[in-house]
């Protein structure tokens, strides 16, 4: 009798377990952090998650809900030993990544970061040059969930304390440039609300369309960097004309248009150079910032909504800052994209690394996902077979995708010799050339002419 | 006994060849090396106007390949017309920069474009100061050669065409003229074919170069015609000019710009008549050495008049019946300089067709201008074949420089020939004294000369060295009468004078000639710091980036080009002025007012205006001041609606104040320039409209524009660019289709694309070509 009660109860337990086995984890609380005082979506989630039934967690499956999605990552001061894993298919249509766990235990907090961008949105579209640029946020008001969650809050960080308006369910509290909305209990999993404020933000919303970053590398010494950028302001478009003298009239800088913008480049360049199809663009100032090289670029015209601009950066870097060799084997760690301007947004970059003549067996790793182009051969000074060039792209990237790739090769230090020999060689056979020329007589009388 | 002069002979040859080498050497470098200024306080850049054109057929060519560019019809250039620019362009320039970036990027030397473009002229005129040292040394000596080589490498008069950046068909063809002469005056001395055919190859390369080719297929006629006048005919004369003729003919045909005028146009008949004449001279020649002295001398008498008669007729006959064509507006203009400004306004409004005046003689050349009567006086007073070509040379080229200031250009060569052969004269009698004690002594000097960094000081000293083989001739006649002191006293005036044109040449090189035009730097008078006005890039570069690709741009003529080749837009009109009715209508629109101007503007399909304006910060070539000539332009082909009188106050003033012309104060140049200044304070105390490149408050200072509106301004305010407005959005608002009080119906005629009109039954249906793909 007791052996068929414990039978019963057993299986019942095995069908509870087998069909709610992902529900049994609930969030006990979410705390959500929205950074929208730029033009990129930034979002800190704290989660606590719990299992119900005490078992250790060890999957946890984090749904995105946001498009345009940038960047994610596990926020550092959680655990060192878990990892986060994108999943190929869609849940309700949205990204979702897992999250493993190496020490599965029943409660586990963590906090996520995310980066998307293109989620701001001008409203209106047009703004006469005066006018101020307002922005619209479309976002969800519950942190989207697999599982139910217990208890939420969401704290909103805005550009500007000019609200024009926000989604009111309440609780919600509005400071001078912040909004708290929440706590909300008992939120069902998937539950979706509209989150939906209307504010000012005047910050540059600058896109960059196209970036390709160019790095020639040099044994003799020299790594050349090379980036052209195609820059479009994807803020409010300028309605109606423009006029010069309003905008010299006004002098302050709360315009939407960018007059300016900083580009941070590393300690060591030199030679900096800035200009366009047109030439040098002699707008610009560099000062030296500590542990880095701090770049005013002015383009050659305010940018307003809607307006583009097409520009070459470029610069010289020692190489021993970047490259280590041991023997024939030589390592390159750089940044793979660098710093363009405070809250990027790059929708499509193409990276070229040129090595020099002769490098065998290249291996590249990188921090994310990139994709790889086939590889070319580019010749330049001096070059007899071409130096091999490794391109790839990446498309939707922030700031927080500046980090460093590295690439492996074999070169043989004999090889630098080729360059000189090279040079010296074909002058020796001019000057031979020349010897013997002299000295032959092309004249087909017999008589020569008198000087 | 025998055997050490020629060691020595041998030896002194040796070290005047390396001698002249490292002149010619020094002479490149220092003549690169001069032109450089612009690169290097501004940038590589290419400078002013036409070179842009030229610098965007070079990128075309070099994308495209020579035979799209041969084919190339410019959609960009002259709308709606379009320019044919394989057939109406000297490719000479191009073709030449194109082969050495081609050569370069075989060599995989990668070296864009532009910077080809940049410094080709300066490395073409190392070219030109060795050709000039050829030609130099063929009529008078080597001496005379090294110091025309070294005057040419820096004269004002050639930089001014070719600093680095100046990308024009001068550069390269003063070197092509210079090394045609050289042969020619080669060919002329030793009557062989092979340097006749050298100097048809060098025309050609000219002829494909720059349209002052004219010059030499003029020039040599007259050289061999005043040769045969002279009385010295000699087979080698017939010998080059008939091969140089034919070839040259044949060869300056074959570049599409120049086809068949070199038979059909005026311009080049004299050619043909001298080549006819010195047949007949040669036939003569011929029957004299049958006939007897008497019969011959009547026979040459009548035959020649005969000959001379029947060209100068058949000449005239066929211009008359239009077989010939006659003399274009700008050749006549080098006769009559009055004729342009009467005639053709378009060529009096450029500034360098304007006759020279004394004070640029002297600017360009500086004391070679003053040298270089004293070397024609040499050449003439030592007649030869060659030397009767540089006399006629400098004489025309002294007319023609006279009369343009463009010309100026063909006159320097020759000024720096004949002031070497008159300096080298010079030197010849002050420099005599030991010739014969100082043999060794001589070349012991070298080294020394090397150490000397001063280049004016080398070329004299060098020339000493060149001068060996005269004096070591035994009998000067000079030789002696002179003292010491007087030597050194002239020597040392001579070594100041061309130390003081090398300051010159420099000092006008740095300040005149060597500004980009399109970039302007001005010196802060308090911190003496540089500031750069760029705002023509600015400008540019915002309609490259933020115009459609198809938009088409109204400007005057003269920013043509820079728009095309920065911007590249659409332009109705550019600085080949080919066209000058499309060019007064541009006139017109500029000079009406704003209503009738938008008619002219929608018939052009413009859509935007682009202006320059300097009031702001008093810069004086801007369109207000060249308004006067769109006036004129305009009137010459519209008199009716444009009279240049009403531009003009009662008392005969051009002034943009209160007591301006109302016709001016009401045109739409005016309104575009002045559109919102008159709000614009410039500084505290002053009133505000205030334009400074005119030193006069404006007059009409509020209103506001009906048809177009301000799309970009630089910052500067130099140059402005206005969007042309569509009918719709100035007439009526155009309303949405909720807004309407008559809501738009579902209503469909029934009349779709085929009925519309109404058709022909059983019409040919007419199939026309497919558009072909680029």
């Amino acid at each position: 009798m007791f052996k068929i009660l414990y039978l019963f109860f057993f299986a019942l337990q095995c069908l509870l377990c087998t069909s709610s086995t992902n529900a049994e984890i609930i969030n006990t609380n979410v705390e959500r952090l929205l950074d929208l005082s730029s033009q990129l979506v930034k979002t800190t989630i704290k989660i606590s998650a719990e299992e119900t039934t005490g078992k250790p967690i060890t999957e946890y499956v984090f749904l995105v809900g946001e498009p345009n999605l940038s960047f994610i990552s596990l926020k550092d001061d959680t655990e060192k030993n878990i990892q986060l894993r994108k999943n190929k298919e869609l849940i309700n249509g949205e990204q979702s990544y897992t999250i493993i766990f190496a020490k599965g235990s029943p409660k586990k907090s963590f906090a996520i970061e995310t980066v998307s961008s293109k989620n701001i949105r001008p409203h209106p579209e047009e703004i006469e040059q005066n006018d101020k640029q307002l922005v619209r946020y479309n976002g969800r008001l519950y942190v989207y969930s697999k599982y139910k969650t217990v208890v939420q809050k969401t704290n909103v960080k805005l550009s500007s304390a000019n609200i024009l308006s926000h989604t009111q369910v309440k609780p919600y509290t509005v400071g001078s440039n912040k909004i708290n909305l929440g706590p909300y209990e008992d939120v069902e999993a998937l539950s979706e609300q509209e989150l939906v404020i209307h504010y000012e933000n005047q910050t540059p919303f600058l896109t960059v369309n196209a970036l390709e970053r160019t790095i020639e590398l040099s044994h003799w010494g020299n790594i050349a960097i090379k980036e052209e950028i195609q820059l479009t302001h994807a803020g409010a478009k300028l309605k109606g004309s423009f006029s010069r003298y309003d905008f010299q009239k006004e002098g302050r800088s709360d315009h939407s248009a960018v007059k300016s913008y900083k580009t941070y480049l590393p300690a060591s360049a030199s030679g900096v150079y800035y200009r366009d199809t047109n030439g040098n663009i002699s707008t610009s100032n560099m000062n030296l910032v500590r542990d880095f090289i701090e770049l005013e670029l002015r383009p050659r015209f305010p940018l307003f909504g809607g307006w583009k601009t097409k520009y070459t950066l470029g610069y010289n870097v020692p190489s021993y800052e970047y490259m280590y060799n041991d023997g024939n084997k030589y390592q390159l760690k750089m940044h793979l994209i660098d710093h363009i301007y405070d809250n990027m947004v790059i929708d499509e970059a193409v990276i070229k690394i040129i090595l020099p003549e002769g490098c065998t067996n290249v291996q590249f790793s990188t921090p994310y996902q990139i994709s790889r182009r086939p590889n070319q051969l580019v010749h330049t000074y001096l070059d007899t077979i071409g130096r091999p060039v490794v391109t790839f792209s990446k498309s939707n990237l922030v700031e927080s995708h500046i980090s460093d790739f590295t690439l492996n090769y074999s070169f043989e230090k004999v090889s630098l010799l080729q360059e000189p020999l090279l040079v010296s060689g074909f002058i020796y056979v001019i000057f031979l050339f020349t010897i013997v020329l002299l000295r032959l007589d092309f004249s087909i009388t017999s008589h020569s002419h008198k000087e | 006994m025998n055997r050490t002069p020629k060691m020595l002979n041998s030896k002194v040859a040796g070290y005047s060849s390396l001698i002249t080498f490292s002149i010619l050497l020094i002479a490149w470098l220092a003549g690169f090396s001069s032109r450089l200024f612009a690169v290097i306080r501004f940038e590589s850049i290419i400078h002013e106007f036409d070179p842009w054109f030229n610098y965007r057929a070079t990128a075309y060519m070099v994308q495209h390949g020579w035979y799209k560019f041969l084919n190339w019809f410019d959609e960009r250039a002259w709308y709606p017309l379009g320019r044919i620019v394989g057939g109406t362009v000297y490719p000479g320039l191009m073709i030449t920069s194109g082969g050495i970036h081609y050569l370069l990027h075989v060599l995989n030397i990668p070296v864009h474009i532009r910077d080809i473009c940049v410094f080709l002229a300066p490395v073409f005129s190392g070219l030109t100061s060795i050709s000039t040292y050829l030609l130099t040394k063929e009529l008078w000596s080597s001496g005379a050669g090294l110091f025309a080589a070294s005057f040419i490498a820096i004269v004002p008069g050639y930089i001014s065409r070719s600093v680095a950046g100046s990308y024009d068909n001068e550069g390269i063809a003063i070197f092509a003229l210079q090394f045609t002469y050289f042969l020619w005056v080669r060919s002329v001395k030793t009557g062989s074919v092979f340097w006749s055919a050298g100097a048809a190859i060098s025309y050609f390369y000219m002829v494909s170069a720059w349209g002052g080719y004219v010059f030499i297929i003029n020039l040599i006629p007259l050289h061999v015609f005043v040769l045969l006048i002279m009385g010295r005919y000699s087979p080698r004369l017939l010998t080059s000019y008939s091969t140089f003729y034919i070839l040259g003919l044949l060869f300056s045909m074959q570049i599409p710009f120049v086809g068949f005028q070199p038979i059909r146009t005026s311009e080049h008949m004299a050619a043909l008549g001298v080549f006819v004449l010195l047949m007949g001279v040669a036939t003569l020649r011929h029957l004299q050495s049958v006939l007897s002295r008497h019969e011959f001398r009547k026979l040459f008498f009548v035959g020649a008049l005969l000959v001379g008669a029947t060209v100068f007729i058949a000449v005239v006959l066929l211009t008359v019946f239009g077989v010939v064509a006659p003399w274009s507006g700008r050749f006549y203009s080098l006769w009559d300089t009055g004729y342009a400004k009467i005639h053709i306004p378009i060529i009096a409004s450029v500034s360098e067709h304007q006759p020279t005046t004394w004070f640029s003689f002297f600017f360009d050349l500086h004391i070679l201008i003053c040298a270089f009567p004293v070397g024609v006086w040499y050449c003439i007073k030592h007649i030869n074949d060659e030397r009767v070509f540089v006399v006629l040379y400098a004489i025309s080229a002294v007319y023609f420089a006279g009369v343009m200031v463009r010309l100026m250009l063909t006159l320097t060569p020759v000024v720096c020939m004949l002031a070497g052969v008159a300096f080298s004269g010079l030197l010849d009698v002050f420099l005599q004294e030991d010739s014969s004690k100082r043999m060794g002594s001589a070349m012991s000097t070298i080294p020394e000369t090397e150490d000397q960094e001063d280049s004016v000081e080398k070329k004299t000293l060098y020339d000493k060295a060149g001068k060996l083989k005269h004096r070591t001739k035994p009998d000067s006649p000079q030789d002696n009468g002179i003292s010491s002191n007087l030597k050194s006293i002239v020597i040392l005036a001579v070594l100041m004078l061309l130390m003081m044109f090398a300051v010159h040449c420099t000092w006008v090189t740095s300040n005149a000639y060597s500004s980009p035009s399109i970039v302007l730097a001005f010196h802060n008078s308090q911190d003496g710091s540089r500031n750069i006005l760029d705002d023509f890039r600015e400008a540019y570069y915002w309609l490259s980036q933020n115009t459609a690709d198809d938009a088409r741009i109204m400007s005057w003529w003269d920013y043509g080009y820079q728009i095309a080749g920065m911007a590249n837009r659409t332009t109705l009109v550019d600085n080949n002025t080919w066209n000058n009715s499309h060019i007064a209508l541009v006139g017109k629109a500029m000079s009406s007012t704003e209503e009738k101007s938008y008619e002219i503007m929608t018939s052009l399909d413009v859509d935007y205006v682009l202006v320059i304006f300097g009031g702001v910060i008093g810069y004086s070539g801007d369109d207000i001041n060249k308004f006067l000539w769109m006036v004129r332009i305009a009137e010459g082909e519209h008199p009716k609606d444009i009279k240049e009188s009403d531009y003009f106050t009662d008392r005969g003033e051009f002034r943009v104040d209160a007591e301006g012309a109302p016709a001016l104060l009401n045109c739409l140049m005016y309104k575009l320039s002045y559109y919102r200044f008159g709000e614009l304070k410039l500084d505290y105390r002053g009133p505000s409209g205030y334009d400074r490149t005119r030193n006069a408050v404006i007059g009409n200072k509020d209103f506001d524009l009906t048809y177009l509106e301000e799309a970009y301004t630089t910052e500067h305010w130099l140059v402005r660019i206005y969007r042309v407005k569509k009918p719709f959005e100035f007439n009526r608002p155009s309303l949405k289709g909720n807004e309407r009080v008559f809501p738009p119906t579902n209503f469909i005629s029934r009349k779709n694309s085929k009925r519309r009109k109404g058709y022909i039954r059983n019409r040919p249906v007419v199939v026309k070509g497919k558009r072909t793909l680029k």
